[in-house]
């Protein structure tokens, strides 16, 4: 908002309250999820102890995980069902949808990495990497909580299912934190925070602006749309608003 | 000056050795009237014979005993009053009882009230004679060779002294009529571990001038109150037992909570052997209180082995249980300490290994549900000193005293038993759910491959994609800085 004061072309809206929102809701879930859970996975190790009798011991840290957990589904089913009904119901296109450009976009990086290619990937309004990440958090998320559910309730589903889905939920659900955990931590965290264009920080998210300059260079279709005051898929399929951009 | 006391020096020596062999010369002979005695008294099988009560006793006297005795120098006449040779046939006594109080009386003549007085020992006498229930002298001292008192030079050591006594049967009364012998065998006492020590390290309060009257209301007051002796010497087991649950139960007036003595013996008290023989021995003693849980035990894979075969690897009452500060079986303490006390041996592949047992037993479990549960509880409790609820451990499903091995049922019965297990902690609970419990078994291909499969594939993905990852961040700045 402050960067819309500073003038309108310098910044660009690039993310909506709701995605705000709904990072804050992500950023904090998963903070307390990876807390108290990997904590559990690694009880053997000193600081795991540390962080469990200092949250009051493991009964409190499995219950805390579990709150956690259906703040955290509740939000992912929010953005789920936000994300479809506003596809359907044409308020902006399915820009998350992985496409062949994103693989050729992949290679097309690769080249220019290694200096085959004068310049990179041109990207819509999120690169593969941001779609990598989505997807994985996404699908993670819901292997997680569907494993979840499985050990919080283990009476229940053995009562339907054989007794080995429990340990094999298990298997799953610490194995697939530890990769969500890796995708956050060394991914995002090292792109959103330490790569070198956005050092110190990128605010988009926080702040829902854009540098016109970030823009040209990381998504300069949707930037050049954006001029152009073209909507971001066809018209006739999903007439977008005016602020499309900023789903 | 030197010279002259020089020559009285030597004249006082040579007249000190002639003064001392003319003594030692008189002491080791026998009188002529004592000689003229033996004549007859030194043959065998030679009795008097008493007419009143047909009883006798035996009137031999051996020579060298009596020289060597300190009444040597007497004549026989000095006690025997009356009895000259000239005159011997007509004294005679009517019974035995008359003979007996003659001896006394003798004896009286020289050694007054105050004289014998001196050893305690004797005043209670003094006060019975009154009574006229006293022990003759003789009893105790012999009649013909009878030792000088002075000192102990006769009794080389104090457990001499008193197996003077101790060696015959007798009895301390308790006030409740109960009998303690008081005859110590000194050969079997020799043949254990206190061998060397004397009496009064364990009996202090006695000893050669002293011999207190002690008076016990029971045997069993008598045997608590004789082990508190042990804690001179043994003060670390001593103070471990403070802290033991018989211990408790003593306190809190239980005389039938065992005591050291109980297990231990008193004289026979046996050296620590690690033998099989000792062992079985050692649940032995257990059981003399804890006789159904020893029924259990005997029949369980342990104690079969034990009783069995000898066998020295399965564990005895004390492996578990410890022996001085045992604990209440029945504590949360206790119940956590469980895997670690099978782990002693479970997870010890130099013990389990050649009966071809898992040796992964306590690290399966400590790593799943339950023993991260238990292991966190117990942290909680000395740290949060949060209270916590039983968990299972080792003995909730394989059992404690009659636990057996996991072949001797059929698997169709090891499931319904586990099955109503598991329900006692989860309730509503079917008989899919064990086997939500991987069984101690690490996951493989052939045991639990669902699981084996799940974590090798996460295995050899995350690899991949963090360095997947790291790469891409790399090319990234290095691309960056290039362009720069």
């Amino acid at each position: 908002m402050k960067g819309n004061r500073a003038g309108e072309k310098r910044m660009i809206r690039r993310f909506s309250r709701l995605r705000i929102f709904e990072h804050w809701g992500i950023v904090l879930s998963t903070l307390v999820l990876f807390a108290t859970g990997l904590s559990q996975r690694f009880w053997h190790l000193d600081f795991s102890q540390w962080i469990i009798l200092k949250m009051g011991g493991i009964d409190n840290v499995r219950w805390i995980h579990r709150y956690a957990g259906v703040f955290f589904s509740l939000g992912l089913i929010l953005n789920v069902v936000v994300a479809v009904a506003g596809v359907v119901r044409g308020r902006w296109a399915p820009s998350m949808f992985i496409t062949r450009k994103d693989f050729t976009d992949a290679v097309e990086n690769m080249k220019y990495y290694f200096g085959l290619d004068d310049h990179p990937a041109k990207c819509d309004r999120y690169d593969y990497m941001e779609k990598f990440e989505y997807w994985t958090i996404l699908m993670g998320g819901f292997l997680m909580i569907l494993t979840g559910a499985l050990l919080w309730f283990p009476i229940l589903v053995t009562k339907i299912l054989p007794g080995e889905i429990i340990p094999a939920a298990k298997a799953l659900h610490s194995n697939e934190a530890l990769l969500i955990f890796l995708i956050n931590a060394l991914w995002h965290i090292i792109n959103a925070v330490f790569s070198p264009e956005v050092f110190p920080l990128d605010t988009s998210i926080f702040t829902g602006y854009i540098s016109r300059e970030r823009m040209a260079r990381e998504h300069p279709i949707e930037l050049a749309r954006i001029d152009e005051g073209v909507p971001a898929a066809s018209p006739a399929e999903h007439p977008v608003a005016t602020s499309g951009t900023s789903e | 000056m030197i010279k002259r006391n020089g020559l009285a020096l030597c004249l006082a020596l040579v007249l000190l050795a002639v003064a001392f062999r003319a003594g030692h010369a008189r002491e080791s002979d026998l009188s002529a009237q004592a000689g003229k005695c033996l004549q007859c008294h030194a043959k065998e099988g030679i009795r008097a014979n008493f007419p009143e009560d047909g009883e006798s006793v035996p009137a031999r006297v051996i020579a060298a005993e009596f020289k060597n005795s300190v009444h040597g120098i007497l004549d026989c006449t000095a006690c025997h009053a009356g009895y000259l040779p000239e005159i011997h046939a007509k004294k005679r006594f009517r019974s035995r009882e008359q003979f007996r109080a003659a001896t006394t009386s003798a004896c009286r003549g020289c050694h007054s009230n105050d004289q014998i007085r001196g050893a305690r020992i004797h005043t209670s006498f003094l006060k019975r004679e009154s009574e006229g229930v006293a022990p003759v002298c003789t009893d105790c001292h012999q009649a013909h060779s009878m030792t000088p008192v002075s000192g102990g030079k006769i009794f080389t050591n104090e457990k001499q002294y008193c197996m003077s006594c101790h060696r015959y049967e007798m009895d301390m009364i308790c006030r409740n009529k109960e009998r303690i012998s008081l005859k110590v065998d000194l050969s079997e006492l020799e043949k254990f571990a206190h061998d060397k020590l004397r009496c009064s390290d364990c009996h202090f309060g006695f000893s050669q001038e002293e011999h207190p009257k002690r008076t016990f209301r029971s045997r069993r007051d008598y045997t608590v109150a004789s082990s508190e002796s042990c804690r001179r010497c043994h003060f670390d087991k001593y103070t471990k037992t403070l802290d033991s649950v018989h211990y408790a139960i003593l306190s809190q007036g239980n005389l039938s909570a065992p005591v050291c003595n109980d297990c231990h013996g008193a004289h026979a008290i046996a050296h620590i052997s690690h033998t099989a023989k000792g062992r079985v021995l050692t649940t032995q003693k257990c059981r003399k209180c804890h006789a159904q849980v020893y029924e259990m035990y005997s029949k369980s894979v342990h104690g079969k082995a034990l009783i069995d075969e000898q066998n020295q690897d399965v564990p005895i009452c004390i492996d578990c249980h410890t022996t001085h500060d045992i604990q209440n079986p029945l504590t949360l303490e206790y119940h956590e300490r469980i895997p670690q006390m099978c782990g002693n041996c479970h997870a010890n592949p130099s013990v389990v290994s050649k009966y071809g047992l898992s040796t992964d037993v306590l690290k399966t479990y400590l790593a799943d549900f339950h023993g991260v549960t238990l292991g966190f509880y117990k942290k909680q409790r000395e740290k949060l000193y949060k209270p916590a609820r039983p968990i299972a451990v080792c003995t909730d499903c394989h059992g404690t005293h009659s636990i057996t091995g996991t072949g001797s049922s059929s698997p169709p019965t090891v499931k319904a038993n586990l099955v109503k297990r598991c329900q006692k902690c989860h309730p509503g609970s079917n008989e899919n759910f064990p086997s939500a419990w991987l069984f101690h078994y690490k996951p493989s291909l052939s045991k639990h491959p669902l699981i084996f499969i799940v974590n090798t594939a996460y295995r050899i993905f995350l690899p991949i994609m963090v360095i997947g990852l790291i790469l891409q961040v790399l090319l990234h700045v290095w691309r960056y800085a290039v362009n720069r």
